[in-house]
């Protein structure tokens, strides 16, 4: 489909560094369990706060896990935790969205409220008051950053929802005689879903960081299930003596921030076109040398 | 002749893109003199803006350009300039007015202020100083109402009256050369008629010349005293504009003056217009620009570049094989 | 303008009545009856009776409206009732940690103000240059670098390695330079981008080229044309990030042991002490939508095309 040759013409686009970091944390997160030298879980008093060695790469935490193990074993938890939060936030969203952008008028005003006000609260508040009312657990975390990411999903979906049915080739359509149901399915719907996913992973990277800062305060993932905020947060009491338990989660953590930062940021900008690099600048000038001058 | 001002010599400018090399200006040579003012004519795309342009340093920002050729300015060269140098000359000596005077103020400033700063740089005014001479220069340009126009934006001003504020911002230090880039063509047909009297009466208070380039011979006609004909980036004829507009040489001055709708023409009667397109300017140009439109060409005119020389007995320049041609007969005879 | 200015209030006071009916559904539907923790706490072992007594001078038999407007009068005069876990009154609570945090959210605020233009500016000054690659790629990290990893790093290097800072505690100015730089630095990378970013589009729009002709230098219009061109959009990213920051409290306060209201909404939210957590969530909320009318009141003053709606004349 058309949707295909887009996604690779704009791939092919952005910096490449970006790519390779969030292909990578895919990569990691996916076959984390296959990579892992030790288990992660496993705990191990005797070698506890233990430096790099060829035994554990990275040392192990004051429990004796093997830190290099944990790190990869955090990264399929983002992963899954990621992948799960945004299936029912876009599920939620695209829908009240696209029907809010369909129907318009009454419908469209008042869900449109609801949206107005969970964008106007900050994630991480209601993540945590969702926290607050119905306690701590993996499946509360996931609920609660469903419920705070939805509202951006939705709001995005209405506008594209609207653009979409104002295009003059929806009035053909219904005059044609296709039904209510084609258009949304077969038209509204694939462009919206589009248009999201690319904010979606624009946004991917403040998802990532709620995840750990939720862990981080105790209230996400729950040990023994690693997670980078979890690590880091563990090592906080040692950071004096063993600083690389706080460092190494918080480095992994950032990289794959700094992977979706930067693709959101690529995506987002419309780049003021820049001067020509010398290289190219050269050959121009070079070309028109061998004119023939008459 | 009075001495010329301004003295383009061979002129070429070379723009550079992402996956081309462009001539937009091809060798064009005229000149200016004090309080005169020579018309730039030609289709969109065949470089009259870029030639006035690009050697002041005025191309959008993204755009990388080679200028070769001489333009002597009041007995300094332009050409190889640097941007300090021309600095210097931006708004003191050589001011511009653009094509679209809305965008081409600043939407988050007071009117005021944007012509005010002009004498503050160029003339050491003071603040104080600087906001009286901008209300004057508002009064000249025929804005009513001028100390409440002072204080307004851009956005509560109608395109007229944005062209007048571009003006005096132009005048503000009063250069010696004004170059207008199309000054009227985005404004109402009304408007357009006072913006280039406002034009013509201010050239002649301050002694200025002045450069107007347009896409409009009727523009030509009333208010120019020499007129360039530029066709592919290359002068096709040059002369007083009595004898252009009258006794057209080249082809393409010929074609664009009998385009001209008359009121003896019946109605109904076809418009009289030139086939074809201007070629694109991404590779050398065999030969005449216009050969591939032109009716009356013959085949050298398709394999080598006419000179541009003057037709005897008249102040006429034209590049053209045919005219010359004629020339050298008669010349013989 | 006025008139844009009330319609924007009017929806403001609309979202506060809004916001003040979900905080007073939370709650009536919390869980636990509070009428049982009052008296425990005052007589251990209280008899039903007791309970019965404190339900009626609590007024929780009676019906909504009435129990809203009782609940509503109180909060205007602080009273956010009492906390499950230490019985003390929230109120007191969050106004004695007020300035703690007021503290923290107006360095951050100054640190990432400052900084932004700092950075934004330097890369507009040659763009594409070194100095412009490199405030871009400061900018990126500052902006992915979760901030309590900033905290702690900070704290490593500074406190701990160089004793420069206190560790923790809110000790005095010393001890406000580690967090003000900690909750400053992700506002002051996102909002460098707007600056740098925003320079560099009004450099290319039509009005800079007029601005050359007229003969002034690149840095000039920069600072005179362009600046004011980006205020719109600043201003909202502003708001966005000082909502950032008021939320980033609430994971900083604990990281440097600073007693303020984020600190103690974590507390509630962890304990699941109810009352807390519904009095914070109506304290922030309340907070975000005044901070919201105040940036739009903000926009709407910076920008000439909205003061003035006269259009033409």
């Amino acid at each position: 489909m058309i949707m295909f040759r887009d996604i690779t013409e704009t791939i092919s686009k952005l910096p490449k560094l970006a790519i390779y970091l969030v292909f990578f944390f895919f990569i990691i997160g996916l076959t984390g369990p296959w990579l892992t030298p030790h288990d992660p879980l496993i705990v191990n008093l005797l070698e506890a706060g233990v430096g790099p060695s060829a035994e554990h790469w990275m040392g192990t935490d004051h429990l004796g896990r093997d830190t290099f193990s944990r790190l990869i074993a955090s990264a399929r938890t983002s992963l899954v935790g990621m992948s799960l939060i945004l299936a029912f936030a876009l599920t939620i969203g695209i829908s009240i969205g696209t029907l809010a952008g369909y129907q318009r008028g009454k419908v469209e005003e008042v869900l449109m409220r609801m949206v107005d006000v969970g964008q106007s609260i900050p994630s991480l508040i209601v993540a945590l008051a969702v926290i607050g009312i119905f306690g701590t657990g993996y499946w509360n975390m996931v609920l609660a950053l469903a419920i705070a990411w939805w509202p951006g999903f939705a709001r995005v979906s209405r506008v594209v929802a609207v653009n979409v049915m104002n295009k003059p080739h929806i009035e053909s359509l219904r005059v044609l005689g296709a039904s209510p149901a084609r258009i949304f399915f077969l038209h509204l719907l694939p462009t919206t879903i589009g248009a999201v996913l690319v904010y979606a992973t624009a946004d991917a990277g403040a998802l990532a960081l709620s995840i750990a800062t939720l862990s981080f305060l105790g209230l996400g993932i729950q040990p023994p299930t690693p997670e980078w905020g979890q690590m880091l947060v563990d090592g906080l009491p040692f950071l004096e003596s063993d600083p690389r338990q706080v460092i190494l989660p918080g480095l992994a953590l950032t990289l794959v921030v700094i992977g979706f930062n930067f693709l959101g940021e690529s995506i987002a900008l419309n780049r003021v076109p820049k001067p020509l690099s010398r290289l190219i600048l050269k050959r121009r000038r070079f070309e028109t040398n061998e004119w023939i001058k008459e | 002749m009075k001495t010329a001002l301004l003295k383009v010599n061979n002129l070429k400018v070379n723009l550079y893109t992402e996956h081309a090399a462009v001539r937009p200006v091809d060798g064009v040579s005229y000149s200016v003199a004090q309080s005169e003012t020579v018309a730039i004519v030609g289709e969109s795309g065949c470089g009259k803006t870029v030639m006035n342009f690009a050697p002041l340093g005025l191309m959008p920002t993204g755009v990388s350009i080679d200028v070769k050729g001489s333009i002597r300015f009041d007995g300094q060269e332009l050409v190889g300039m640097s941007e300090h140098g021309l600095r210097l000359i931006r708004g003191k000596l050589i001011s511009t007015i653009f094509q679209d005077p809305m965008s081409a103020l600043n939407p988050s400033r007071l009117i005021g202020r944007q012509i005010a700063e002009v004498s503050e740089l160029h003339l050491g005014h003071t603040t104080k100083q600087a906001e009286a001479w901008a209300l004057d220069l508002v009064k000249l340009v025929g804005i009513s109402d001028p100390e409440y126009r002072m204080k307004q934006y851009p956005h509560e001003l109608s395109g007229g009256l944005c062209q007048r504020v571009m003006i005096a911002i132009a005048i503000a230090a009063e250069p010696k050369l004004l170059i207008a880039d199309e000054p009227s063509t985005a404004l109402d047909v009304t408007v357009q008629a006072q913006i280039l009297k406002l034009l013509k009466d201010i050239q002649m208070r301050l002694n200025m010349a002045m450069v107007i380039i347009t896409h409009d011979i009727g523009v030509v006609a009333g208010n120019a005293d020499h007129v360039a004909v530029m066709y592919a980036g290359r002068i096709a004829e040059y002369g007083p504009v009595e004898e252009v507009l009258v006794n057209p040489k080249h082809p393409y001055t010929k074609g664009l003056i009998s385009a001209i709708p008359r009121s003896e023409d019946p109605i109904g009667s076809p418009f009289r217009g030139l086939s074809g397109m201007p070629p694109y300017l991404e590779g050398p140009i065999r030969g005449c620009g216009f050969s591939p439109r032109c009716t009356a060409a013959i085949d050298r005119c398709s394999t080598s570049r006419p000179s541009f020389t003057q037709i005897t007995n008249t102040n006429v320049l034209a590049a053209c094989h045919i005219v010359n041609q004629s020339e050298s007969q008669g010349a013989m005879n | 303008m006025r008139k844009l200015v009330i319609k924007r209030a009017r929806n403001a006071i609309i979202l506060l009545f809004l916001a003040s009916i979900l905080c007073f559904t939370l709650v009536v539907s919390a869980p636990g009856n509070i009428a049982i923790l009052i008296a425990e706490l005052r007589t251990p072992g209280a008899s039903t009776e007791a309970i019965h007594i404190i339900e009626e001078e609590l007024g929780l038999n009676n019906p909504l409206h009435i129990r809203y407007f009782d609940w509503l009068s109180g909060v205007v005069k602080g009273d956010f009732g009492i906390s499950y876990k230490t019985g003390e009154s929230i109120g007191e609570a969050m106004a004695g940690r007020l300035s703690t945090t007021g503290t923290l959210v107006a360095g951050g605020f100054a640190v990432g103000f400052v900084l932004s233009f700092v950075l934004g500016f330097a890369g507009a000054l040659r763009p594409y240059g070194f100095l412009d690659s490199l405030t871009r790629s400061v900018a990126l990290l500052g902006a992915s670098t979760p901030s309590f990893f900033v905290g702690a790093m900070l704290i490593y290097a500074f406190a701990v390695e160089l004793s420069l800072f206190p560790t923790f505690g809110f000790v005095g100015p010393q001890s406000w330079v580690l967090p003000w730089i900690t909750i400053g630095i992700l506002p002051a990378s996102v909002l460098s981008r707007i600056v740098r970013v925003g320079l560099e589009e009004a450099m290319s729009k039509p009005f800079a080229i007029t601005a050359r002709s007229k003969g002034l230098s690149r840095n000039m219009i920069l600072l005179k044309d362009s600046l004011p061109n980006i205020a719109p959009t600043y201003i909202n990213a502003l708001g966005a990030q000082a909502a950032g920051m008021t939320v980033g409290t609430i994971v900083i306060e604990p990281l440097f042991a600073w007693h303020g209201v984020g600190d103690l909404f974590l507390q509630g939210v962890r304990f699941r002490d109810f009352m807390v957590v519904q009095a914070g969530l109506l304290i922030f909320v309340c907070f975000f939508i005044v901070l919201n009318l105040l940036v739009d009141i903000a926009v709407i003053m910076s920008d000439p095309k909205l003061r003035r709606q006269g259009g033409q004349s």
